[in-house]
């Protein structure tokens, strides 16, 4: 199983421990990952310009489907925004056209013939649930985890196809994979509060203090995240001198840790 | 070139790089980029630089020091990792460079005092002079090659700078196949030290110097009789060979000397030792005296550059010493546009035509910014344009990546950089678009966009696909139910806030269906909008709610743009 790994622009460097993570895991588990020259996914021009978010976005299709390789990201957004793009590139021949012939300016192509993935969708149905839980060597029992899916991996479903938008499971069965227990907690399909951070910044705090509050009222001990944003966002909110309310952790490295992989290799 | 002139002009050009590397270095603790630069007088900066100095010297950071000089420094070991063609040139010119100014510019110096019996007509010195300019040449070209394939573009300062080199060098080679090949400089050293005025005694020697020294004499026709051979080479032992060999060694020189020979005398007789002397002199004299204000003068701060960042990270610095980096970040860059081609948003900029999102680019017009030499609004008489306003929308489409710091071959914190240039930007009246747009209220919006010129024009802004916004019978399907209000967690979380949202997100959707788009653009809704998705995902009518609030925002950069600079309209 070999896929193009979509680090998008905040893993390499604001959290190189997911990459490291992610190599770590999926390596373990017999995914090849392939390094391409990617560019951002498209996701900040959104805010400026629709067609240039969907250029960007396609040309990353392209030099995948160059490689002949589906597209695997550890990011929801990067995973979102690329989704999005072949969503507008398939109800739009005008647009399709524009970015067909702006791609062959590069000598690119694409034409739909590649996959965009998201991490744990690959761990949960690709690799196989069953797959791993038996390559569990260190099960992380009795450890209670709050799963945050994040926004943009999950919804809108018809774009994303992560899960049922409303009361999704994927996540819970790859927790309960590393033997942790998974928590229900009513804000995890909330938003983190990251895309708004920059636009208004304490409502943004608001809503990621109130996460953290719920995921702690309701018994969790980790907060377990598969996106940079997300996971940034709540590390940032925790900072500040006192003890983090809950601990965060990516799940590659709870998955890496009940692998029996070294902490080192996890980022730990 | 007489001494007393040789003399003047070397003290001048040197007083004019001493002074100039002052006042170029002195920007460093004057130059203010990013707010938190501008509470730090330049003299509390010189201290925070010392205080930093002494205390990573005193450090164990220290011991990273001697091999970040050895492998950063002199062997460009970050270049090395980015290309080995421009790794090679670059090592090419350094090299050749430094070796060229030690043997041969300072030879009284050091050739001469490290190397008894020292003479730049012998071996091997003949040879190696040749060998290091050939290797600034070959470096040069590969650099020269490397940008060229790359599809980097030529900058003006760098252009000064290898135009300057070359200079030096090809007048350096022509001086030295001149002199090789000319009989004035011939008979001019013999009368010095063979003493003979006729030319029946100097004809032996002539004709050994011209056999095998290959100067060109013009009235030595046909062979050579051996014993007028064998006589010249003993003469030649006695006066010359202490400080003549052959000059064949010399592997560029002689050969463009023979090349040269058929108009040595037409050279001689324009006395082309002289002004070749002259021109070879005064290329290197304003070599030296614009360093401070060529791209030369990266020689001086990238290696600090490099030092520092071995030293520690800018986060570990204060704010002071951050400012000073910063500053000299704009000196220790040598566009080499490295940055640039790895950039991650490299090809919104070519699909935007805004080379403003490059890192080359982004560097300079954060410089333009602080030094002031930016119309800091960027206002013109119709709205907003210019260079400012492309600088920030560069500033702000910055994914922050740090795949520019990471290349960087000449270490610079690009990163900490970008960020200090934003609030620049910000304070200067050119915040990300999130901030321009909801410091007005969104019927302000609506007023400027009604009094414009264009207001009633019915074309929409380019774009290569039908709007989702535009038809209004879309929303006819809108039932108003309020869903989308309900499960927005930005409407739950403004409840009770001094400032809150204006519209809700059935409002907005409400105003489309009405068709007045325009008084939803510079809503605070749409630019709160945290883009989770929960409305679109539960709109029991298929509304692509957040979709249509991201393609709002862009609308409303490329709509409230055009009237961003506009007076409040009566």
């Amino acid at each position: 199983m070999t896929y193009a790994l979509f680090l998008g622009c905040k893993i390499p460097y604001r959290l190189p421990a997911y990459e490291a993570s992610t190599r770590a895991v999926l390596g373990h588990l017999g995914v090849t990952l392939v390094d391409l020259a990617f560019n951002c996914c498209g996701y900040p021009a959104r805010n400026v310009s629709r067609d240039a978010f969907v250029v960007a976005a396609a040309r990353n299709l392209a030099l995948a489907e160059r490689a002949g390789l589906d597209l695997l990201t550890p990011c929801a957004c990067c995973f979102g925004t690329l989704r999005h793009a072949i969503r507008f590139l398939g109800e739009d021949a005008e647009l399709r056209a524009h970015v067909t012939r702006t791609l062959a300016a590069e000598g690119l192509v694409w034409s739909e013939k590649i996959e965009v993935e998201h991490l744990l969708a690959v761990l949960a149905r690709k690799v196989g649930i069953d797959t791993v839980a038996t390559a569990v060597r260190a099960p992380r029992a009795g450890l209670r985890v709050a799963a945050q899916y994040g926004c943009h991996a999950l919804r809108p479903s018809d774009v994303t196809g992560m899960d049922n938008p409303m009361t999704p499971t994927l996540f819970e069965t790859l927790i309960r994979a590393t033997g942790a227990t998974p928590v229900d907690w009513p804000r995890r399909l909330d938003c983190c509060g990251d895309p708004l951070h920059e636009a208004n910044t304490g409502l943004s705090e608001r809503m990621t203090r109130a996460k953290i509050a719920d995921a702690v009222e309701s018994g969790a001990e980790v907060l377990c995240t598969a996106c940079p944003h997300c996971h940034l966002r709540f590390d940032a909110a925790q900072t500040g001198g006192r003890d983090p309310a809950i601990h965060t952790l990516l799940y590659t490295q709870l998955l890496g840790l009940a692998l029996g992989l070294p902490e080192k290799t996890l980022g730990l | 070139m007489s001494p007393a002139l040789f003399q003047t002009l070397l003290h001048a050009s040197l007083a004019l790089c001493v002074l100039g590397l002052l006042w170029r270095a002195s920007a460093w603790f004057r130059l203010r980029i990013g707010p938190d630069a501008r509470a730090a007088t330049p003299w509390r900066r010189v201290l925070a630089v010392c205080h930093g100095v002494g205390a990573a010297l005193f450090s164990r950071r220290v011991l990273r020091l001697p091999g970040a000089l050895v492998l950063d420094v002199l062997l460009l070991r970050r270049l090395f990792a980015s290309g080995k063609l421009r790794w090679l040139g670059h090592l090419l010119i350094l090299a050749g460079f430094t070796l060229l100014l030690m043997m041969h510019a300072l030879a009284p110096l050091v050739s001469a005092r490290l190397f008894p019996g020292y003479q730049p007509t012998l071996v091997p010195y003949l040879f190696l002079r040749n060998l290091f300019g050939v290797m600034v040449l070959v470096g040069v070209a590969l650099l020269l090659f490397g940008r060229w394939r790359a599809g980097l573009p030529s900058r003006p300062m760098g252009a000064v700078f290898v135009a300057l080199l070359g200079l030096v060098l090809v007048s350096g080679f022509l001086l030295e196949a001149h002199k090789i090949a000319s009989p004035r400089a011939f008979y001019r050293m013999a009368q010095q030290f063979v003493g003979a005025a006729g030319s029946a005694e100097l004809k032996p020697l002539r004709a050994f110097w011209a056999s095998e020294f290959g100067v060109a004499f013009n009235d030595l026709k046909g062979a050579i009789a051996p014993d007028l051979l064998a006589r010249g080479r003993k003469l030649h032992g006695d006066a010359c060979a202490a400080c003549h060999t052959q000059p064949a060694a010399a592997f560029v020189s002689y050969p463009v000397a023979r090349m040269l020979a058929p108009a040595t005398g037409f050279l001689d007789a324009g006395g082309a030792d002289t002004w070749l002397l002259y021109l070879h002199l005064c290329a290197c004299f304003l070599g030296l005296a614009s360093l401070p204000f060529t791209r030369l003068f990266h020689a001086v701060a990238a290696p600090i550059s490099v030092l520092i960042d071995a030293a520690g990270p800018s986060s570990a610095m204060s704010a002071a010493g951050r400012a000073s980096r910063r500053a000299l970040a704009l000196d220790a860059c040598v566009r080499c546009g490295i940055c640039d081609l790895d950039c991650s948003v490299a090809p919104l900029a070519r699909y935007l035509g805004n080379p403003g999102l490059l890192p080359s680019y982004k560097l300079m017009s954060t410089g333009a910014l602080a030094g002031g030499h930016q119309q800091r609004s960027g206002r013109k008489r119709d709205g907003l344009g210019g260079e400012a306003l492309r600088a920030a929308e560069g500033a702000f489409l910055c994914t922050d990546c740090g795949r520019c710091t990471d290349r960087c071959p000449v270490a610079l914190d690009l990163e900490d950089l970008w960020a200090a240039g934003r609030g620049d930007l910000a304070a200067a009246g050119l915040p990300a678009p999130a901030q321009w747009i909801k410091a007005r209220p969104a019927f302000a919006w609506a007023e400027y966009l009604e009094a414009s010129p264009g207001a009633h024009t019915s074309s929409e802004p380019g774009g290569a696909y039908a709007l989702l916004s535009a038809d209004s019978r879309l929303f006819s399907r809108c039932v108003q139910c309020q869903t989308c209000t309900n499960v927005c967690p930005v409407v739950a979380h403004s409840m009770g806030s001094a400032h809150g949202i204006d519209l809700t997100p059935q409002k907005v959707m409400n105003l489309l269906r009405l068709g007045l788009r325009d008084l939803t653009l510079g809503s605070r809704m749409v630019w709160d909008c945290a883009t989770c998705y929960q409305c679109q995902e539960n709109c029991p009518e298929g509304l692509r709610v957040a979709d249509i609030m991201l393609e709002l925002r862009a609308l409303a950069v490329q709509r409230l743009g055009t009237v961003r600079g506009l007076k409040e309209p009566s």
